[in-house]
């Protein structure tokens, strides 16, 4: 009994990470209609630069204090996405207004792989470490309830905290500000936006932008989780699933679905990897979202498709 | 119901004209070797009810888009309020006191009517993104304050009962209505209206025609209004340009126009 | 035959400290409870509130400015619009200076108005807005008595040049200087009103000949107020929203008399169409609609029903089934067993209660429904979630007070037992007689009519047929000059037919045709909305009314519902001949625009038995179709030609079960 909740919570705070780069996803797709496949490459580039930022801040600084350069890291990073946001913008999409979905598709594959590169070739391709303080040390708890009681790392917990606060936040903003509203109008209608005075530039940078500082986030607690390096590339490719799960257009989607596909694939992976042989985790969260497609297209919590008559 | 019948007389009588407002001197619009629009000026006055018709084709939505910032003549001057106007774009339009709607009813399908007209006042608002992000008090203030203008807009347009529906439900007739007060909420200068009664029936064209008087009445709106079905417009209208295949072929008051021999061909001509 | 036992404590009425005008009652609130809401609106999506002090002022106000113009006492003052604070206000200013408020229905086209403008010889009319304005100036030259028009609402008036308009916010500024300098004037005029006084004239719709002026007086509407008040034990603290027309008696009683007598508080919708959200958010604890309105809140919570999922529409259904078992019952406080009990308790938590809160009718105490027969199984619904539905009985010429069904005694098809104060017994003919304090007080200026109405003894004939059954409590069969015979001699009461048929959701209208002949035959029009939406279901493809109409799919489903009515109808005695034999669907809607319906909805019989005599004619001769053309008249008053073949179809009859056994 505990190890199976040991294993689901494990799932859980997998999941959860999922959740933040999909809530990526969804962000930009909401407010730009753009399938961003650079996603995975925009955690990336966040998690290098404040690893390297803070690592030389650190360092230059004496080791004396490691709150200042993380501090001056995720500053640092802020401003590498907030660049990363305005360069897209002014150079990709302000030349596509108006293009197919397809097309802007194809441009984010081509930012992923530009982003990857680019990041390397600045920050370096070794396995950094991200150390922001979290404690690591597990607790035990619930020994009342389960013998032997459930194994967890505090780490997770107050990832998992922040996670929430920034969903929170970020729903707020997009359904009480102006700004919210305005992202929201773009995403629907760019010419009416327009017409009513909303500048599709300023509001692109402001999505992206904002898709960078989840990425960010991710980025840090991914990378003091397990080092960051050029594999967390592939974390996009988790998230996929995730999106298409819980609908494109639905930040709690994002949320539920992440959560979903990482329980499962914990779950799928101890009890059933031994009669399917292993490696099922990485097809399973596909199965999964497509068995979600084949009776709801719009996704679990996505937008009802309205067909007026 | 108000008819059109008694609100005629008002339009060709009560209103007092301003200066000249606009004013498109020779505009010229290409795309690629095909001529939109030929050497056309005409000028719009602050206050009036100033309608563009003609024939499909004849390109009224290409005049409008000139104004609006959306396409850009090649040849010709734009003035605005006695100022050369630079090139630019529909929402440096918007900033400059310029609103429109759309034809094909361009709303954002996925929100409510409230915050669709919300949009409209996203250029009054003066709270900065950090403020907002953070939803303290002085962006809240200032959200309650467009609010109750908002709310405004929907007690004149009548849309009480839609308030909170999301906009892909309405059906055509207060689409537009909605896409109507979206413009309204900017408190423009110049409204410009694309075709505000296509696809209507009777009872829907004698009602939008009822709140394009009451917008010019009450709040002095300019308003330019692009039609191909000469009837209503007539009874609006205080000018009327005539566009056909891209040339200017009579400009006046409704009574001149209906009487112009260029313009009762162009009609005839095109099965009108 | 049988004379009811009414309830005859006639002297119960008497006015309590000398409150017996309502302009008294008004100054009386203003005194006792200034600072309690008396009335709200919903303006610019907000609830806007009127303290009695702040109504007080304002009626003085209008009052003033009025007798400023030249009002004087027994002057008729016309009020036409929706339910604004302002027009209440108006008709309590005219009753201050001892006029009559001449109450009209806002949706008649203008050519209906000059009737009444011109019986009651109206001078002053305050309206609501500009649609109002426009029809006072269309009409004013058939009317040139009219001198002043008085608008509420500013909007569009600004290039009116007529001298005799004026906004009502300009009176009300004149009146107030008026008060200032004549402080006692208006107290003056007040006094002087007298119980026995008009406090109002009501036009009857009409379903025949030309609709008359009810005049009633102070008396008789503070009577009935006060009846009803003390039946229902309403208190100061009710709230209830005011959204029916205020020329119908319905509502001047509830939204006015019983308001201003009470006291409580009374809520302007927004719009027409906000009606169903202002009720959720005001949540009023005392409701007053007619069945149609019960109806289409019902039809909107099953269709939204049919759209959730599987599990929702499970318990929705386990517990309807549980509320219709025992819900009654509860209500009505009879012994319930302790598991169905629980069962309820539960079912309310999981269903009724959300279901009430959507509804808008969470804290209602009392509601009421007339004017119309209201079907079983809709009545039934509300009591069985726990809603206080009941149903009354009453007329214009009664201020829409004779029956009233008391708590824990509620039976489907009676309209209960007399109310307060009111006397009720049977003609020969079965046709109910009325007496007491809320009787009125004439027609205007129709001497013969009053004198038609009410005979030698005192009583008001209604025209209604009816019985009493052994618990006293009154059922209505039809209009007593509706009811005729079959050539058989079996009776024939087409509204009782009527009713039954259009208790089914997918039947909106039925008018049934028998007297004289040897079977009844039936016009149906369906309900747009319940069979469209059944028709979408089946994947039909129509292009509208007419069209849907048309199809034989829609036939066959209206004659199963056709055949349930003979079925019914064979288990009734006095009935069971009188079993419809053919019917057809109207290629339009029956529309009181064309005439066809009064404004309240009742069906004009003769008028459409003239206007489709060639449809009824061929119903009888038994023709397959029939080729129809009629003219519609649109709302803006173009009228336009329909025309189309008309399919008329049989049902099966039933043998009479009666019949059966005593043969």
């Amino acid at each position: 009994m505990g190890f199976f909740i040991e294993t689901m919570l494990g799932g859980l705070m997998t999941g959860m990470l999922y959740s933040l780069v999909a809530l990526g996803f969804v962000l930009i797709f909401k407010a730009s209609g753009v399938f961003n496949f650079a996603q995975g490459a925009m955690v990336l580039v966040a998690a290098l630069a404040m690893a390297r930022f803070s690592e030389w801040s650190n360092a230059a600084l004496g080791g004396d204090s490691l709150f200042l350069a993380n501090v001056i890291g995720i500053i640092g990073a802020g401003i590498v996405m907030f660049a990363v946001a305005w360069t897209v913008e002014r150079f990709v999409l302000r030349k596509l207004v108006n293009q197919e979905g397809a097309t802007l598709l194809m441009v984010t594959l081509g930012i992923a792989y530009v982003l990857e590169g680019l990041g390397q070739t600045f920050f370096g391709s070794e396995i950094y470490s991200i150390n922001v303080g979290m404690p690591k040390d597990p607790v035990i708890m619930f020994e009342g309830l389960i013998e032997g009681g459930v194994m967890i790392n505090k780490e997770d917990f107050i990832a998992a905290a922040l996670a929430a606060v920034l969903v929170a936040g970020l729903t707020v903003f997009f359904q009480k500000t102006a700004v919210g509203r305005a992202l929201r109008a773009v995403a629907d209608d760019h010419q009416a936006a327009q017409s009513v005075g909303i500048p599709l530039n300023k509001t692109w940078v402001i999505v992206w932008c904002v898709a960078g500082l989840v990425a960010l986030v991710a980025g840090i607690i991914w990378g003091s989780k397990m080092g960051v390096q050029f594999s967390l590339v592939t974390v996009a490719l988790r998230a996929l699933p995730v999106v298409i799960l819980g609908g494109l257009t639905s930040v709690p989607g994002a949320i539920v679905g992440g959560l979903i596909i990482g329980v499962g694939e914990k779950l799928s992976e101890v009890y059933l990897g031994p009669y399917v042989g292993g490696g099922i985790e990485i097809w399973f969260a596909y199965v999964m979202a497509l068995i979600v497609l084949l009776f709801r297209p719009q996704g679990l919590f996505g937008e009802k498709i309205i067909n007026r008559v | 119901m108000t008819t059109a019948s008694n609100a005629a007389p008002a339009a060709q009588t009560g209103r007092q004209f301003g200066d000249v407002i606009l004013d498109l001197q020779n505009i010229s619009l290409r795309f690629g070797g095909v001529k939109a629009l030929t050497d056309i000026s005409f000028n719009i006055r602050e206050h009036e009810v100033r309608a563009i018709i003609g024939p499909n084709g004849a390109g009224k939505s290409s005049m409008l888009n000139v104004i609006n910032g959306v396409y850009h003549p090649q040849e010709g001057r734009i003035m605005f309020r006695g100022q050369e106007r630079k090139k630019m774009e529909p929402h440096m339009a918007a900033q400059q006191g310029i609103a429109r709607t759309f034809q094909n009813i361009a709303l954002f399908k996925g929100m409510s009517v409230l915050d669709n007209i919300m949009t409209g006042r996203n250029l009054k608002m003066k709270c900065n993104l950090f403020q907002q992000a953070l939803w303290i008090g002085a962006a809240r203030n200032e959200e309650i304050a467009h609010r109750a203008k908002v709310e405004e807009i929907v007690d004149f347009l009548e849309i009480q009962h839609i308030r909170k529906t999301p906009v892909g439900a309405l059906p055509y007739g207060l689409q537009k209505r909605v896409d109507l007060g979206r413009a309204l909420a900017m408190e423009p200068q110049i409204l410009l209206l694309d075709e505000p009664m296509a696809g209507m029936n009777v009872e829907e064209k004698q009602d939008m025609c009822r709140f394009i008087l009451d917008i010019s009445d009450q709040f002095g709106t300019t308003i330019v209004l692009i039609e191909h079905d000469m009837g209503v417009v007539m009874d609006i209208s205080d000018r009327v340009v005539v566009l056909d295949y891209g040339k200017k072929i009579g400009d006046g008051t409704p009574d001149e126009v209906r009487n112009n021999q260029d313009v009762i061909n162009a009609y005839l001509g095109s099965g009108h | 035959m049988d004379t009811g036992k009414g309830r005859s404590d006639i002297h119960g009425q008497g006015a309590e400290g000398g409150l017996d005008t309502f302009p008294r009652y008004l100054m009386h609130h203003a005194k006792a409870r200034p600072q309690q809401p008396a009335m709200r609106e919903k303006a610019y999506g907000i609830w806007q509130t009127y303290s009695w002090a702040q109504v007080a002022e304002n009626v003085r106000a209008i009052a003033c400015g009025l007798a400023q113009l030249g009002f004087k006492r027994g002057d008729r003052l016309a009020i036409v619009g929706d339910n604004r604070p302002r027009l209440y206000w108006s008709v309590a200013a005219c009753q201050c200076l001892g006029g009559i408020p001449v109450m009209m229905y806002q949706d008649a086209v203008a050519q209906e108005m000059v009737y009444v403008l011109q019986d009651a010889e109206i001078k002053f009319a305050i309206v609501e807005d500009q649609e109002q304005v426009d029809k006072m100036l269309e009409i004013q030259p058939e009317a040139p008595l009219l001198e002043h028009v008085i608008y509420d609402d500013a909007r569009g008036m600004r290039h009116y040049t007529e001298t005799l308009l004026m906004g009502l916010d300009e009176l009300q500024e004149m009146g107030r200087i008026h008060d200032r300098n004549q402080s006692d004037f208006l107290d003056g005029e007040i006094a002087k009103g007298a119980s026995d006084d008009i406090s109002i004239m009501l036009y009857t719709s009409g379903t025949t000949g030309k609709p008359k002026g009810v005049c009633q007086t102070h008396g008789a509407f503070i009577a009935a107020a006060r009846g009803g008040m003390q039946f229902d034990k309403l208190t100061d603290r009710e709230d209830i929203l005011s959204y029916l027309p205020m020329a119908w008696v319905g509502d001047h009683l509830f939204s006015f008399a019983q308001a201003m007598v009470a006291g409580f508080t009374i809520n302007c919708p927004e719009s027409g169409e906000t009606v169903m959200n202002d009720l959720r958010e005001i949540g009023p604890t005392y409701y007053f609609a007619p069945p149609r309105v019960f109806e289409n809140l019902l039809t909107q919570v099953m269709i939204r029903m049919e759209d959730a999922g599987a599990l929702k529409r499970k318990i929705f259904s386990h517990f309807m089934d549980v509320a219709r078992r025992c819900g009654a019952d509860i209500l009505d406080g009879k012994p319930v067993s302790g598991g169905d009990r629980f069962q309820y308790w539960l079912g309310n938590l999981l269903v009724y209660g959300p279901l009430k809160n959507v509804l808008g009718m969470s804290r209602i105490r009392v509601a009421y429904t007339a004017g119309a027969a209201i079907g079983p199984d809709l009545f039934r619904f509300y009591r069985s979630i726990g809603i206080n539905l009941k149903q009354l009985y009453g007329q214009t010429e009664t201020c829409a007070y004779v029956c009233l069904q008391p708590d824990g005694q509620i039976k489907l098809d009676s309209v209960g037992k007399p109310a307060p104060f009111v006397e009720v017994k049977l003609a020969d003919n079965g046709e109910i007689l009325v007496k007491g304090p809320m009787l009125l007080k004439a027609y205007y200026k129709r001497p013969d009519a009053t004198a038609e109405s009410i005979n030698a003894d005192g009583y008001f004939m209604t025209g209604d047929a009816g019985f009493f059954d052994e618990d006293g409590h009154l059922k209505i069969i039809d209009r007593a000059k509706d009811v005729g015979k079959m050539a058989d001699g079996t009776m024939f009461a087409p509204n009782y037919i009527e009713n039954k048929l259009k208790f089914f959701q997918h039947i909106k209208e039925a008018v049934t045709f028998g007297n004289g002949k040897e079977f009844v035959t039936a016009f149906i029009n369906i309900d747009l909305e319940a069979v469209g939406n059944w028709a979408e279901k089946k994947g039909m493809a129509y292009s509208g009314y007419a069209d849907l109409a048309q199809q034989s799919a829609v036939y066959d489903l209206i004659r199963d519902c056709v055949e349930k009515v003979n079925a019914d109808l064979a288990n009734d005695p006095n009935m069971s001949g009188s079993q419809i034999k053919r019917f057809l669907i109207l290629h339009k809607e029956l529309d009181a625009d064309d005439g066809e319906l009064t404004r309240t909805r009742k069906v004009r019989r003769n008028f459409i038995a003239e206007k489709y005599g060639e449809l009824i004619d061929a119903m009888f001769e038994g023709r397959k179709t029939q080729f129809i053309e009629t003219q519609v008249k649109y709302e803006d008053g173009r009228t336009a030609k329909v025309s189309a073949d008309l399919r008329i179809e049989e049902v099966k009859t039933f043998v009479p079960q009666a019949g059966k056994q005593a043969a």
